[in-house]
């Protein structure tokens, strides 16, 4: 099992009172599988996928990843975790714009603790992995469309061979040519690298292809 | 790349921001600078004014000034109750008197003019120093003819008796002695030094002879005391003038040194308590604490504009860092979702507020730097020149001697200068890289508080 979620609930206290984003979630993932996560706006996607990655904490529940309760790491380990464990891949793709394409995928190998030296020949590398040709990735992400750009981010998310790749929304922005493109782009790479994946999605032609489909509803897993 | 030249290349992502911000931190860092400068240069000659003028006390008798006015000199009793006073480490007597034309054989430079003569006509009836001497008398006109006979008022030359010379130099250090020897003040040899003036007049030079008093004197050495009255004068030892005016131990102004600048005001009031109303006892640390109350007026607002730039400064880095975090408030999340660290965020916008601080400053600096000058210029003559108008108003009560001091000491200054030091410089390094340290301290705060998960937030 590479991804174990227990009673997992998360309750954010706001001035209009408690809102409970996810209530008492559990479901498990296994390694290279492809899980694809739908369900209405304001159901807890985000929130659950901000839990897995680390860039929250829980209210309570456990998350276990190879093992590890991430739920319980100090921030620093959470940080460490996050540039190791996790590649994030998110709507807005969400590229540094003042980096070319090149160095946003070096940035992610700095944060990884990739030898310097090493960086730009396995960005270069991973960019050609999801076809951004040399100059392309020499552009600033302004220069670059949608759908490369996505490129960009996924070919940054793998950067650290992570455990996990969690993508909001990937497709969300593209149109559905371009968004099955990047899917079919992220169905082979959890193939080739083994690598797990949970994507939020709103198409449900996207969500049938992956190998499992989580629907929540008001916090709640009420499909699995 | 790393976190150093992230931030470098962040501080020229937009260029016209950047110049602006840059700009405006030029023009403060080069206030700091000039100010700065012109602080270092004023507090020096605030220093040097202090030390050079501020150990000496003059005391005179009571109704004595200059050899005017009325009164007994000190005594040899006196002096010593002055010597003996705690702190003091050197005293200065001085003997002034004044040779008519029938003490001497030497011409007076000095042209009586219209106001010569209006202080010499109260004496102009009586009979003693001051008369011409008398035509021999005819036959039958002797008698009533010399009460009858109203004298011309004549210049006199003034004698000055002192056991150092050097007191009689206007600048307050060394009489200028142009040419041949100093003199012993302290012995009592029928040797004098003659002003240039009166030299000249009566064709002295070193060596030559005049008769003073009944006696003969030697020329030992013609001074340069650097204004006319004074030039026309003879300074001899002090002892040679009290025995020939039969005033021994008599002195008309002792010029006492304290140990320290520090005992000068315990050191008057001590003077004042032992010689009672007999003397007037006056130091030139009071002359001097309004020449040097101007120059510590201008250290004071280069102080402050130095504080109002520096705090100018600041607010410029601060709210120009503030104003970047809230713009990349996004892309800092998303640097700390793919595993930044707070430090390495951090790190690189301090590397941002950095790079447009030092670019700021090296302009700043540079300009500071050539524009010290004259800036220090023109705050100091603006000053000097509105103390010295109110000062020469108030004038008239101090003695010669302290007169002189108070207009050297003006003179002086008015000529302070403006000079780099490295400490200046690096002060204004140091002063720099404060700003951009507050400039980032805040922006570093707002940085670490940007949670992560706002990234996944799509509203
Ligand atoms: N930081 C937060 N503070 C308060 N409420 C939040 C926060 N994040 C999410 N929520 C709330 O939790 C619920 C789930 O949000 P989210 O996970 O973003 O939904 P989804 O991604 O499925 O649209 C919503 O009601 C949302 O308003
Ligand atoms: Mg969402």
């Amino acid at each position: 099992m590479s991804l174990t979620v227990t009673n997992l609930t998360k309750t954010f206290t706001t001035h209009g009172g408690e809102v409970h984003a996810l209530h008492d979630v559990s479901f498990s993932v296994k390694t290279g599988e492809f899980a694809s996560i739908i369900g209405k706006s304001g159901s807890g996607k985000s929130t659950l996928l901000s839990m897995l990655g680390a860039l929250d904490i829980p209210t309570s529940g456990q998350i276990e990843v190879d093992d590890v309760d991430i739920a319980k790491l100090s921030a620093h380990n959470q940080t460490a975790y996050r540039s190791k464990k996790i590649g994030f891949v998110f709507q807005h793709y969400n590229l540094i714009p003042n980096l070319s394409a090149l160095e946003n995928v070096m940035l992610a190998l700095e944060f990884g603790g990739a030898p310097s030296k090493d960086r730009k020949d396995r960005a270069a590398e991973l960019l050609a992995e999801v076809g951004l040709e040399p100059d392309q990735q020499k552009r600033k992400p302004s220069r670059l469309s949608g759908g490369q750009q996505q490129r960009v981010s996924i070919a940054r998310a793998l950067a650290n061979h992570p455990a996990v790749i969690l993508a909001d929304e990937p497709t969300g922005n593209l149109d559905s040519e371009t968004g099955k493109k990047i899917f079919d782009l992220l169905h082979n790479l959890s193939r080739s690298e083994n690598t797990t994946i949970i994507a939020v999605t709103h198409d449900l032609d996207i969500a049938g292809k992956t190998d499992r489909t989580f629907k929540l509803q008001d916090g709640k897993i009420v499909k699995a | 790349m790393n976190v150093v030249t992230r931030g470098i290349r962040n501080a020229l992502r937009s260029p016209v921001r950047s110049g602006a911000i840059i700009i405006m931190l030029a023009i403060s860092i080069g206030l700091i600078v000039a100010m700065l400068v012109a602080r270092a240069s004023v507090n020096t000659k605030i220093d040097e004014v202090k030390s050079s003028t501020a150990t000496t006390v003059t005391i005179s008798p009571a109704g004595i000034r200059g050899g005017m006015g009325g009164g007994d000199p000190l005594t040899a009793e006196q002096i010593s109750t002055i010597t003996n006073t705690a702190n003091i480490k050197s005293t200065v007597s001085t003997l002034t008197d004044q040779l008519g034309t029938d003490d001497t054989n030497l011409t007076p430079s000095l042209e009586l003019g219209s106001f010569g003569q209006r202080q010499q006509r109260f004496e102009g009836g009586g009979n003693s120093s001051g008369t011409m001497p008398q035509p021999p008398a005819d036959e039958g006109q002797s008698g009533a003819s010399t009460s009858a006979q109203r004298t011309m008022p004549t210049p006199r030359t003034s004698i000055t008796g002192t056991t150092d010379p050097n007191s009689a130099a206007t600048n307050g250090s060394v009489l200028t002695i142009t040419s041949g020897a100093m003199i012993d003040g302290k012995g009592d040899t029928t040797t004098a030094l003659v002003g240039k003036s009166l030299a000249e007049k009566n064709s002295l030079s070193p060596g030559s002879t005049f008769t003073a008093y009944g006696k003969t004197f030697t020329v030992s050495g013609i001074y340069d005391a650097g204004n006319v009255f004074e030039n026309n004068g003879l300074i001899m030892p002090l002892a040679t003038l009290q025995n020939l005016t039969e005033q021994a131990g008599a002195v008309t102004s002792v010029i006492a040194t304290v140990d320290s600048s520090d005992n000068v005001a315990s050191t008057v009031s001590t003077l004042k308590t032992r010689l009672g109303d007999k003397a007037d006892v006056t130091s030139q640390q009071e002359q001097a604490a309004s020449s040097v109350s101007s120059l510590q007026s201008i250290s004071t607002l280069a102080t402050t504009g130095v504080i109002g730039a520096t705090v100018a400064a600041a607010a410029i880095v601060l709210l120009t860092t503030t104003m970047i975090v809230r713009e990349r408030r996004r892309e800092i999340g998303v640097i700390k979702a793919i595993g930044g660290t707070n430090t390495k965020v951090i790190g690189q916008f301090i590397t941002e507020a950095i790079t447009l601080t030092v670019l700021g400053g090296i302009i700043g600096l540079t300009f500071g730097v050539l524009a010290s000058g004259s800036i220090t210029q023109s705050l100091v003559s603006n000053q000097a020149t509105n103390n010295a108008n109110s000062q020469q108003r108030g004038m008239g009560g101090p003695s010669g001697v302290i007169r002189g001091g108070a207009r050297a000491v003006q003179e002086n200054v008015r000529s302070v200068s403006a000079t780099v030091k490295p400490e200046t410089f690096f002060g204004a390094i140091g002063i720099t890289i404060l700003i951009a340290i507050i400039g980032s301290a805040v922006p570093a705060w707002l940085i670490a508080r940007v949670r992560p998960a706002e990234v996944l937030r799509t509203e």
